[in-house]
């Protein structure tokens, strides 16, 4: 028999419990909620890890970091949610929303970033931060700016395993494989393919690219269309069985861009990793310590990585002297 | 109350000077009200009365509250059709704020120095009507019947312009505390709470009568939609009760997360979360049947201090339905539309107290006298006085079931801190014939 003194008081109260039992219930329910709780985090992860792939993909193909990722995103997810409301099935609003994610980009680099590229780095930066704002100012006005329920493809509910609990929908083992499907393909892209590397060269080197006669304005906004493709399954891939609203994408933005960073900006791998660790760390901050100190603890991990490791954990190519 | 009377003439010859110094057309404006005789106070002429109202109606607290003020207007529409209040009809200016206090600020500003309202009536939210308080304090416009159950609104010396309306927070907690400690007594309490003084006051009010029912609190920050570790740790502390003081899309997203986590408890929603209607249309375009709407909440348990629009049959319910009928504007009756009806009823019964001569003061005055006598759609009666601005005293508990309620409980009432809870025994008459109240001017 257990000393009443050693009962910690929130035992005291399961009065319809036996004792041992209550504790012996107590303790399965604290490895539930951490199991619950690092699950959750591996789901919110993928999607973190989503968007640092796209943050990846645009900085190895053109070297700049698209702040205006997340708005595209959202904007063909609404695409989506158009289609999905008019009666179309939700397969063909994903397939319409990565095509519009993919001619977004397109046409984000051909009509706005080509006229301040050669410029400093930082007018393509401070461009993609206006058009953020520009995107989500217009998707409120065409879409409207309340909350909307975004369907999901597979169900809502968690699984039961012999009276455990996974905290894994169907829903969420689908978008962390659409995660690990991109980041193999990105992987695979830059690692053994022609156009990767031809990708990789204009982002490295314009001047010399074009000596070599790789076609650089193409695979910029080659660079551009794919990045914009994988930030809207990005967006997809959040809004699936929750609420959407024009700023819904704003903390993926941050927490992604961490990600990314922590990464090392250029590894798919890393990117992935990243959004992993980000998505598990925020989700036991959220849950143990309490969810308004989220966004410090992102801020925390990002300051900590800058100062530690300034190129990522997992960034290979040295720092280039200009 | 001669100590307030004072203070209130004090703050309003500040306001004055003020009002004079940066809006000079304003004593211009009093003049061109033109009523021969009459005393000339501002926003208010010989057949018109102008109030405005600030509400979200774009923005993420748009759904839902945006209806607010399109009830509001329509029964003003039906007094005016009836020959208004006192001869005047009542002009109701309406501004999107956006839940946003910094555009609280600047449309309030427009509604009392631009367009020089006589009051502000129902303007919504804590945080936004935060930010304008000490504005209509200190320019004297009454700022009646806000639309929040803030604890802020009743500050009667510090802000003695200022109205609550509805039951606020810790009055309802308080009845949903001793609710559950009596009939529920073994049940392990979880209170899931939205990071503000909403969650604040529910939680002070719950508290008083749970003491150790209570097993776990977890909060949400609004904007952050990830509610699942909130949710695991009060599944992890046991709660089989939870209790909610959030608003309705944080309902959706609680009840998203309990799904995934396999997590059934009896969920206690406060009156905000609670709509059926609103919550189950966020819930109800979720896949393949398995999340059904408004069915997905059936059984949760809530609070209510007016007659919902599911009670059709409710004089009040039939009142409304006519109202909206002859005067609405697009879409069906919402228990939200209901609300600022209800809202507009309080306020024509408050400007017929004040008298065939409204001035600003002598409309504060005259609620204070008369308002906790007005009988009108709230299940309890309102608290005010000279003493008090605080709204309605309390709530009966009540059940969803599909897109109805059943009754739990009896109204209860109380006040603040350690006042005692009662049974309220006062019957409600229903409207009036006309459906236009008849308060006696204030002697």
């Amino acid at each position: 028999m257990v000393a009443p003194t050693a009962v910690p008081r929130g035992a005291a109260t399961t009065m319809s419990e036996p004792l041992i039992e209550g504790i012996a219930g107590r303790n399965r329910r604290t490895m539930q909620q951490f199991l619950n709780v690092a699950l959750n985090g591996l789901s919110q992860g993928a999607i973190y890890a989503a968007f640092a792939l796209a943050l990846v993909l645009i900085w190895r193909s053109t070297r700049i970091i698209n702040f205006a990722q997340g708005s595209m995103g959202m904007f063909t997810t609404y695409i989506a949610l158009a289609l999905i409301e008019s009666g179309r099935s939700y397969w063909v609003g994903f397939a319409v929303a990565l095509l519009a994610g993919l001619l977004l980009g397109a046409l984000v680099e051909r009509l706005v970033i080509r006229r301040v590229e050669g410029g400093p780095e930082l007018n393509a930066v401070i461009v993609t931060l206006g058009l953020f704002v520009a995107l989500q100012a217009l998707a409120a006005i065409l879409f409207g700016a309340t909350y909307r329920s975004f369907p999901a493809p597979f169900g809502l509910h968690g699984f039961d395993v012999g009276g455990v609990n996974i905290a894994l929908t169907p829903f969420n083992l689908f978008a962390i494989g659409a995660v690990v499907v991109v980041m193999l393909a990105l992987v695979a892209l830059f690692r053994f393919t022609d156009v990767g590397l031809r990708m990789r060269a204009s982002a490295f080197n314009q001047e010399v690219s074009r000596l070599l006669g790789v076609p650089v304005g193409r695979m910029l906004t080659l660079g551009w269309a794919l990045a914009a493709m994988v930030g809207s399954l990005s967006g997809l891939l959040i809004a699936g069985g929750s609420l959407v609203f024009p700023a819904y994408m704003d903390a993926v933005i941050v927490y992604g861009f961490v990600a990314a960073v922590l990464g090392g900006l250029d590894s798919p791998v890393g990117a992935v990793v990243g959004g992993l660790v980000m998505g598990m760390t925020l989700s036991v901050v959220s849950g143990y310590l309490g969810s308004e100190l989220v966004a410090l603890a992102a801020l925390a991990i990002l300051v900590t990585v800058l100062l530690v490791r300034p190129r990522g954990l997992f960034s290979r190519t040295a720092v280039r002297q200009v | 109350m001669n100590k307030h009377i004072g203070r209130r003439d004090l703050l309003r010859a500040g306001g004055w000077g003020l009002a004079a110094a940066t809006a000079g057309s304003l004593f211009g404006a009093c003049g061109a009200g033109g009523r021969p005789g009459g005393s000339s106070e501002v926003g208010i002429t010989g057949n018109t009365v102008k109030i405005g109202a600030h509400f979200p109606l774009t923005g993420v607290a748009a759904p839902g509250y945006s209806d607010i003020p399109t009830g509001t207007k329509a029964y003003f529409d039906y007094v005016n059709a009836h020959g208004g209040v006192n001869g005047r009809k009542i002009e109701y200016i309406f501004r999107d704020d956006a839940y946003n206090p910094s555009n609280t600020s600047q449309v309030v500003n427009e509604l009392v120095l631009q367009d020089q309202v006589f009051a502000i009536v129902g303007g919504l939210g804590t945080a936004p009507h935060s930010a304008v308080l000490d504005f209509l304090n200190s320019e004297g416009v009454p700022d009646l019947f806000v639309s929040s159950g803030s604890l802020l609104w009743d500050q009667p010396k510090k802000n003695p312009y200022t109205f609550g309306w509805q039951p606020d927070y810790e009055v309802e907690g308080k009845i949903i505390g001793r609710y559950v400690h009596r009939n529920m007594p073994n049940a392990r309490v979880g209170l899931f709470l939205q990071d503000d003084d909403f969650g604040d006051d529910g939680e002070k009010g719950a508290r008083a009568y749970l003491g150790d029912q209570v097993v776990a609190a977890q909060r949400y920050v609004s904007g952050n939609t990830d509610v699942a570790p909130q949710i695991a740790a009060l599944q992890a502390a046991g709660a089989d009760l939870v209790l909610g003081f959030n608003v309705p899309s944080y309902t959706a997203l609680s009840q998203l997360a309990s799904l995934k986590l396999n997590y059934r408890p009896q969920w206690f929603y406060s009156n905000v979360g609670s709509d059926p209607a609103l919550v189950g249309s966020l819930l109800s375009r979720f896949s393949k049947g398995e999340v059904s709407g408004a069915s997905m909440l059936d059984g949760v348990i809530t609070t209510e201090y007016l007659a919902g629009v599911e009670e059709a049959d409710d004089p009040w319910v039939e009142l409304w339905q006519q109202v909206w009928d002859a005067h609405g504007g697009e879409g069906e009756l919402t228990n939200f539309r209901l609300y600022g009806m209800a809202e507009a009823y309080t306020f024509v019964q408050t400007l017929q107290a004040a008298g065939p001569d409204p001035t600003r003061d002598g409309l504060v005055a005259a609620l204070e006298k008369v308002g906790a006598e007005l009988q009108g759609p709230g299940l309890a009666p309102f608290r005010y006085s000279g003493d008090s601005h605080a709204g309605m005293a309390g709530v009966k508990v009540s059940r969803l079931a599909g897109n109805s309620t059943e009754k739990l409980s009896p109204v209860f009432v109380t006040d603040n801190g350690k006042a005692e809870i009662t049974e309220y025994t006062g019957r409600n008459p229903g409207p009036p014939p006309n459906g236009i109240p008849s308060v006696e001017p204030v002697g």
